[in-house]
């Protein structure tokens, strides 16, 4: 038997041509195989003499290790070699555009319905709802507005027949909840409502937000709590509030509600008309004859409603200047909110 | 009512400036809208009087609250009638006493007709009233400096020196139809209930509104007869309606004038003519059958403490009340108040209570949270009701899938209905009509939102815009079919519409989805958030709506039956292409892909309460098959056949390829599905689910009569 002559440097001469993972395998097999240069040794180590048997082993698992190691190593410099080839392939544009549907927009109305109903939902209002189309007795007549009232006037009806008409204001679902329910009641009722008026500053149908406090004991003082604290969180703690006389027939007194114009801060503007104030909301302490038609003891209970424009409200807080804008439905205008 | 700030101040001694006077207005409820200079020497008020207070569209009632407001005292116009000659030799009968309470009236003799003088014309102009002639002025300056209309006839044309007040009906009998030429030349049909004012002969004038062409002022009047009354609210606003015909007069005529202060006008009328047309004042008739008796009012101390919320001592209260012309008498624990003639709305306590808080202030109570109960009533919670959350979690998803929320108008035409091809029987053509809408075209109550949609499409795609998704909550009006009986109310459904358009080609990244599919994704991405499960989308008939692109959706146990349009929930499709091509739009043949959903009839299946499952122990098996089928063989129908297969084996099945073309026979398509396999109490062997699923692949090549696919 003649000894193996040491393969290393032929071994790392090949290495060296070793371009991908396949020529690698390729001298894997060729030392290492079953049939490998360097296995074959060792199976044949039993022919080698008994007295020689024990340092040759050793050199050729030497041998072994050191082309073991050197395959490794080759094998995840390769390894590294093709994975940044990979990367560079698969590298992209990363300034293009990533692909993404834009979130819709709310409509700003509903947007200002919102954030009108959500403080008054945190002051233990509940929300309540009422029908579009409604009955002249609960648009008009439970309200203290007969028929010939010049009160009338102050709204231009959409009539549908003799006694049913377009809601002209939510003020119906007070109506509604007090006869269905016994007090204390504590209630917003947000929704649309319809005029018979089409300007710069009018349009058919609009939104109002409606609110109604009945329990004992309630006064024109709360009335003016609730309704400053609810204006103080919706336009900022410092913002001026005024109550005056007005003229409501369902609620007694009655105070019309003004702001300081949050657009010159009450030095006097072109959407104040240089008062420095913005009217706001309508409200009072609700009419005993509104009580009595719905059964309600006006010696024992005692409430105060109050209602607003959405439209106006949402008008002033982005500068919008015509309100039909809100129901042309122009998605120009609409993503802007 | 325009107020000169000059004129304001005869009658009352203000040392304030425009602007503070202007302000003390507003706050106690005469809000001053602008105050507008006028000349060099004058501004005049443009002051919001609100319907209650008819006694305020005057100088001197302006001046009277002023003068309740600054406890100071109003100075009354001169109207003292020193001399007056002859007697009246007129004779007046009030026929209906309920709309006439009062007819007072006056003859001037020797006028001369002309010109007012330049003091007289420009108070008026101030007042934005034209100036017509010296007595014609002097009504109207009247009208304006104390509130109460007149009225001045020639007293020449007064046919029998008679006057009567009364209805046609009363007057000339039943069902009299009575033609009448107003002063502005225009003739009228007088309703049979309007109350007239007649001489010996005819009507001469519609009491309370306006006088008649034949007996007006003009150049070659003499002598007048000038009218002073008091016409009921009522009558006279009824009269106005029916006429379409409103004036200065029938303003405050239906507002409630003062039956007192009625005479002072007609003294005051008439010694202004004489001043400004000469003449010689005669005699006066004053017929006053219906006299004024206000009620005595009792207003407790505590009550006012109570509604206003404040500590008033009983000399505060009556202090605020003093100066407002009520009759007060003081007792214990009240007040007895009656109030002037011309504060017809004080009526309760209630009433005298607004007038404590208004001249008190409203600034000064103070703004004090109530001390409220707090309810235990689930309805009464505070917090949103279950189907207000159920329509926000809709209204967030649409708005997460890209849609932008609009708003419309609840108004459509006949015309939009009949483009959508909705036909006779179907419920949206039980329409909800306005009697006076704006424009025809906005004529009727919406009953689906889906032509607010076209016309929202339209628009914006007149912009340039590539792509369209928007979506709307909105009520839709139902006529019942009852409605004949007037009082009937429609019904009113929630309904949730959305359109989706994008332009096809340009995209950065190829997405060849059908449009459809992305809607019908959208919707069904919504339901299953809502934890909805039980559906079916099925073949739609609906007109408007492409045929191979369209499906009506129902949920839970609701069945598809064609003929009732009902029990379906919604539909979602593309818009018939008939419709598309009548659209004023630019794009070449686009899919416009529409859907709309009765929100109301889903909310009930979406109030399931959540129930934890437990998480599977044991591991799954998956098979895919292929398999050929009629191209027909919609998928809905394999998968209710998959489900159909008695397995309690089989966890999920879907179908993740769909197709036809080269390798597949024409008329054939190769549908591809996947099927989970998972026990609960063991792990599966392989050989166990190739021997179900083979059984399972056969099961379904029966039913749908196809092949496997090789």
């Amino acid at each position: 038997m003649s000894y193996m002559e040491d393969p290393k440097q032929t071994f790392l001469e090949e290495l060296k041509s070793v371009k991908n993972l396949a020529d690698l395998a390729n001298i894997k097999v060729k030392y290492l195989g079953k049939k490998g240069i360097i296995t074959s040794e060792l199976k044949s180590l039993s022919k080698v003499p008994p007295e020689e048997r024990p340092l040759y082993g050793k050199k050729i698992n030497e041998i072994k290790q050191f082309i073991e190691t050197e395959l490794d190593l080759q094998e995840s410099r390769l390894k590294q070699e093709e994975l940044k080839k990979q990367l560079l392939s698969e590298s992209l544009d990363i300034t293009l555009n990533g692909k993404f549907i834009p979130f819709g927009k709310e409509h700003p109305i509903n947007k200002v319905l919102s954030e009108v109903t959500d403080i008054f939902v945190k002051m233990g209002f509940s929300v309540e709802e009422g029908p579009e189309v409604e009955l002249d007795y609960y648009n008009f007549e439970a309200l203290n507005i007969p028929k010939d009232h010049p009160a009338r006037d102050m709204q231009d009806t959409f009539y549908i027949s003799d006694d049913i008409v377009l809601r002209t204001h939510t003020s119906p679902v007070q109506v509604r909840v007090m006869e269905k329910r016994k007090p204390p009641v504590r209630f917003i009722a947000p929704g649309k409502v319809y005029r018979c008026d089409a300007d710069i500053t009018h349009t058919p149908m609009f939104h109002q937000v409606e609110g109604l406090m009945v329990d004992r004991g309630i006064t024109f003082s709360n009335l003016k709590g609730v309704l400053v604290a609810f204006l103080h969180q919706m336009f900022g703690a410092d913002t001026p509030v005024r109550f005056r006389p007005s003229f409501f027939p369902f609620t007694e007194p009655s105070a019309e509600v003004d702001i300081g114009c949050i657009l010159c801060n009450g030095t006097g503007c072109r959407v104040c008309k240089g008062s420095g104030w913005l009217e706001i909301l309508g409200a009072g302490m609700v009419n005993p004859r509104v009580f009595e038609h719905v059964g309600y003891d006006p010696e024992e209970y005692s409430g105060f409603a109050f209602g607003m424009g959405i439209e106006r409200i949402a008008m002033l807080k982005y500068s919008i200047d015509d309100i039909r804008l809100f129901f042309e439905n122009d998605i120009r205008f609409l993503r802007q909110f | 009512m325009r107020v000169p700030f000059e004129w304001l101040k005869e009658f009352i001694d203000i040392k304030e400036s425009p602007h503070d006077v202007a302000h003390r207005l507003t706050m106690i409820g005469l809000e001053v809208e602008a105050v507008e200079q006028v000349g060099s020497d004058d501004v005049v008020f443009e002051v919001n009087v609100t319907p209650n207070r008819p006694d305020c569209l005057s100088i001197i009632g302006i001046a009277r609250e002023l003068s309740a407001s600054y406890k100071t005292p109003v100075v009354f116009p001169e109207h003292d009638v020193l001399a007056e000659t002859g007697e009246l030799d007129f004779n007046v009968d009030i026929v209906d006493a309920e709309l006439c309470h009062r007819y007072a009236g006056r003859v001037v003799r020797n006028l001369k007709i002309g010109h007012s003088p330049e003091w007289l014309r420009k108070r008026l102009e101030k007042c934005s009233i034209r100036s017509i002639n010296n007595i014609v002025d002097v009504t109207n300056y009247v009208l304006l400096e104390l509130g109460h209309p007149l009225h001045a006839f020639d007293l020449k044309t007064i046919k029998g020196c008679r006057i009567i007040v009364g209805t046609p009906n009363r007057v000339k009998g039943q069902g009299t139809r009575i033609k009448f030429r107003t002063l502005d030349n225009i003739e009228r049909e007088i309703p049979e209930e309007s109350l007239l004012i007649w001489d010996a002969e005819r009507p001469i004038a519609i009491a309370g509104v306006m006088g008649g062409m034949e007996t007006e002022v003009s150049d070659s009047t003499v002598d007048i007869f000038i009218e002073s009354a008091y016409f009921d609210p009522v009558s006279v606003r009824r009269t106005s309606k029916a006429l379409g015909l409103k004036t200065e007069s029938s303003y405050r005529f239906e507002r409630g004038t003062d039956i007192k202060m009625l005479k002072k006008a007609l003294d005051r009328a008439a010694y202004l003519m004489k001043e400004v047309a000469g003449g010689t004042i005669c005699g006066k008739i004053d017929i006053y059958p219906k006299r004024y008796k206000p009620d005595e009012i009792n207003v407790r101390y505590n009550k006012v403490n109570e509604t206003l919320g404040l500590k008033l001592t009983k000399e505060e209260i009556a202090d605020c009340l003093d100066g407002l012309g009520f009759e007060m008498k003081k007792s214990v624990n009240s007040l007895k108040i009656k109030p002037p003639a011309y504060r017809r709305d004080i009526k309760r306590e209630i009433d005298v209570i607004e007038e404590v808080a208004r001249i008190y202030g409203y600034d000064r109570i103070p703004a004090q949270l109530p001390k409220a109960t707090i309810g235990i009533d689930s309805q009464w919670s505070g917090v949103k009701s279950q189907e207000l959350k159920i329509k926000n979690n809709i209204k967030e998803s649409f708005l997460k899938s890209g849609f932008t929320e609009v708003i419309n108008y609840s108004f459509m035409g006949l015309q939009d209905i009949d483009l959508l091809g909705i036909n006779g029987d179907d419920e949206r053509r039980n329409l909800v009509q306005i009697k006076n809408p704006l424009k025809t075209e906005d004529s009727f109550m919406r009953t689906t939102l889906i032509p607010s949609f076209i016309k929202n499409l339209v628009q914006n795609l007149s912009h340039g815009n590539r792509e369209l998704r928007l979506f709307e909550i909105a009520r839709v009006f139902i006529s019942s079919q009852l409605s004949v009986a007037s009082s009937q109310l429609p019904i009113e459904r929630e309904h949730l519409a959305a359109i989706y358009y994008k332009e096809k080609g340009k995209a950065l990244y190829r997405d060849d989805t059908p449009d459809f599919y992305i809607v019908k994704g959208v919707i069904e991405a919504i339901l299953n958030n809502l934890r909805i499960y039980d559906y079916s989308f099925v073949r739609s008939s609906e007109p408007f709506l492409h045929p191979g692109q369209s499906a009506d959706i129902f949920i839970g146990s609701q069945l598809p039956v064609a003929s009732r349009q009902s029990v379906k929930t919604g539909y979602v499709g593309a818009l018939s292409p008939a419709i598309v091509d009548s659209l004023d739009i630019k794009a070449h043949k686009p899919s416009v892909i529409v859907m709309e959903i009765d929100i109301d009839s889903i909310i009930p299946y979406a109030m399931q309460v959540v129930k934890y499952r437990p998480l599977p122990r044991y591991p799954y098996i998956e098979r895919d098959t292929a398999i050929v089928v009629d191209s027909l063989l919609e998928a809905e129908m394999l998968m209710k056949w998959l489900k159909s297969y008695p397995s309690d084996l089989i966890e999920d099945t879907y179908i993740f390829d769909v197709y036809q073309g080269k390798n597949i026979p024409e008329g054939k398509k190769s549908i591809a599905f996947n099927v989970r396999y998972r026990a609960s109490d063991r792990t599966l062997k392989d050989d166990e689910i190739d021997a179900l699923h083979k059984s399972l692949v056969d099961y379904i090549l029966d039913k749908t009569k196809g092949q496997l696919r090789t």
